[in-house]
C-alpha cells in the first residue's frame, strides 16, 4: 500500500503506535511497518513533521533522551492523544464497516437461491 | 544539537550532507529548525545502521554504517524536494506563531505606558501635546486589534487546531498583522520622540520612544521572517 494510500490516516496510525509506550520517532517508523506486516509504506522522512504537528495539537509531548553522544526525540500520548485515537477507531471502525456493507453485502434473507 | 563531527567528516557524511541540503532549503525559527533536523539525522543514522546490520561484515566505526547503506536510508526517507514541504509547513507555522506570541507580549505591556503618558495627571507642561494623544490613542487602538487578532491566531493554530483546518494563507495573514503592529509602533515611536520637545516631561516620553522602538525592531523582524516563510511552498498536512 502506498504512502499517498495511507493519507488520511497517519494520525490515527502515529496515535496507535505510542498508545503503549514513548518512542523515539526512527521507532515510531519502525513499529507502524512492523504491525501492518510491511504493507504501509511510509515515506521515513515525512513522519517527523507529522509527530511535530501532534506535538503542536497537543495530541503529544516530547522530551529528548541522551544515549550517549546521540539524543533522542521520544514522544508519548497526552490524554487529548488518547481520546483523539478513540475517535480515530471509531469513525475507522464506521467507515470499514458502511465500505463493507456495500462490497460485500450480507445475503437477504428468504432471496431465492 | 548537531552531532559532534569533524568538518571534513561531515563533508564526507553522505547523511550530513543530505541534512545539510535540506536545511539550506528551509526557513524558520532557528530553535525549531536544528531540532526538526537533529531528529531527521538520528533517525537515518538509525536507519542506514539497520541496513547495514544486514549487508556489510564491516561497518565504519562512527556510525556503524556503510555509505551504500547511509544512501539507501536517505532514499528510503525521501529526497530533499520530497521533504522539505512538509518541513517547511511546521516552520511556517511555528515562526507565525512566534511572531503572533511577540505581538501578544509586547502591545499589552506598552499600551498601559503609552496611556500613563498621554493622560498623566499633573501641569499642563508635562503632559503630552494634544494631538499627540490622539495619535497615540489611534495607534494604542491599532496595536489592540493586532494583539488580539495574534491571540487568535495563537488558538487557531494550537489546540484549536485539532477541530478547525488551518487555512493555508493563516501565516501570511499572522505575518502582516505583525507588520501592522510593527508599524504602529514605529509611528508611536517616533511621536513620542517629537512629543518629547515640547512637553517638560521629556525623559519619560524618551524612554517611552525608546522602549517602543526596541519593541518594534523585535516585532518587525519576527514579522519579515514570517511574510518569507509564508512565501514558500509547503505540503498539505497528511
Amino acid at each position: 500500500m502506498k504512502a499517498s494510500e495511507v493519507r488520511g490516516h497517519l494520525d490515527g496510525l502515529l496515535l496507535s503506535v505510542l498508545e503503549s509506550g514513548p518512542l523515539h520517532g526512527y521507532a515510531v517508523i519502525t513499529a507502524v511497518q512492523e504491525r501492518s506486516n510491511g504493507v504501509l509504506e511510509l515515506r521515513k522522512g515525512t513522519i517527523y513533521p507529522a509527530l511535530n504537528r501532534l506535538e503542536r495539537l497537543g495530541l503529544l509531548r516530547s522530551t529528548w533522551e541522551s544515549s550517549g553522544e546521540r539524543k533522542r526525540r521520544c514522544y508519548e500520548l497526552t490524554d487529548a492523544g488518547r481520546r483523539s485515537l478513540e475517535t480515530e477507531r471509531k469513525v475507522w471502525r464506521e467507515f470499514t464497516a458502511a465500505i463493507g456493507s456495500v462490497l460485500e453485502p450480507a445475503p437477504r434473507p428468504g432471496a431465492a437461491t | 544539537m548537531s552531532a559532534p563531527y569533524a568538518p571534513t567528516e561531515r563533508a564526507a557524511d553522505p547523511i550530513e550532507a543530505h541534512v545539510a541540503e535540506l536545511a539550506a532549503a528551509l526557513h524558520g525559527p532557528a530553535r525549531e529548525k536544528d531540532r526538526m533536523l537533529a531528529e531527521l539525522r538520528e533517525g537515518l543514522v538509525d536507519a542506514a545502521a539497520d541496513l547495514s546490520a544486514d549487508t556489510a561484515p564491516d561497518p565504519g566505526p562512527r556510525t556503524g554504517t556503510t555509505p551504500d547503506a547511509a544512501h539507501e536510508a536517505i532514499r528510503q526517507f525521501g529526497a530533499v524536494a520530497d521533504l522539505a514541504p512538509g518541513f517547511q509547513r511546521e516552520l511556517t507555522v511555528a515562526q507565525a506563531r512566534h511572531t503572533a506570541r511577540g505581538v501578544m507580549l509586547v502591545v499589552p505591556f506598552l499600551l498601559p505606558c503609552w496611556y500613563v503618558l498621554a493622560t498623566a495627571a499633573g501641569p499642563a507642561a508635562e503632559r503630552l501635546p494634544h494631538p499627540a494623544q490622539v495619535l497615540l490613542a489611534h495607534l494604542g487602538g491599532t496595536a489592540a486589534a493586532t494583539a488580539l487578532a495574534a491571540a487568535v491566531f495563537l488558538a487557531a493554530t494550537g489546540p484549536l487546531a485539532r477541530r478547525l483546518p488551518t487555512p493555508d494563507r493563516l501565516p501570511l495573514l499572522v505575518a502582516w498583522t505583525g507588520t501592522t503592529a510593527a508599524v504602529a509602533l514605529a509611528l508611536s515611536a517616533l511621536t513620542l520622540t517629537l512629543a518629547s520637545l515640547l512637553t517638560a516631561n521629556w525623559p519619560l516620553s524618551v524612554l517611552a520612544g525608546a522602549v517602543t522602538i526596541a519593541c518594534h525592531s523585535k516585532i518587525a523582524a519576527s514579522a519579515r521572517a514570517c511574510r518569507r516563510c509564508a512565501r514558500l511552498p509547503v505540503a498539505a498536512p497528511a
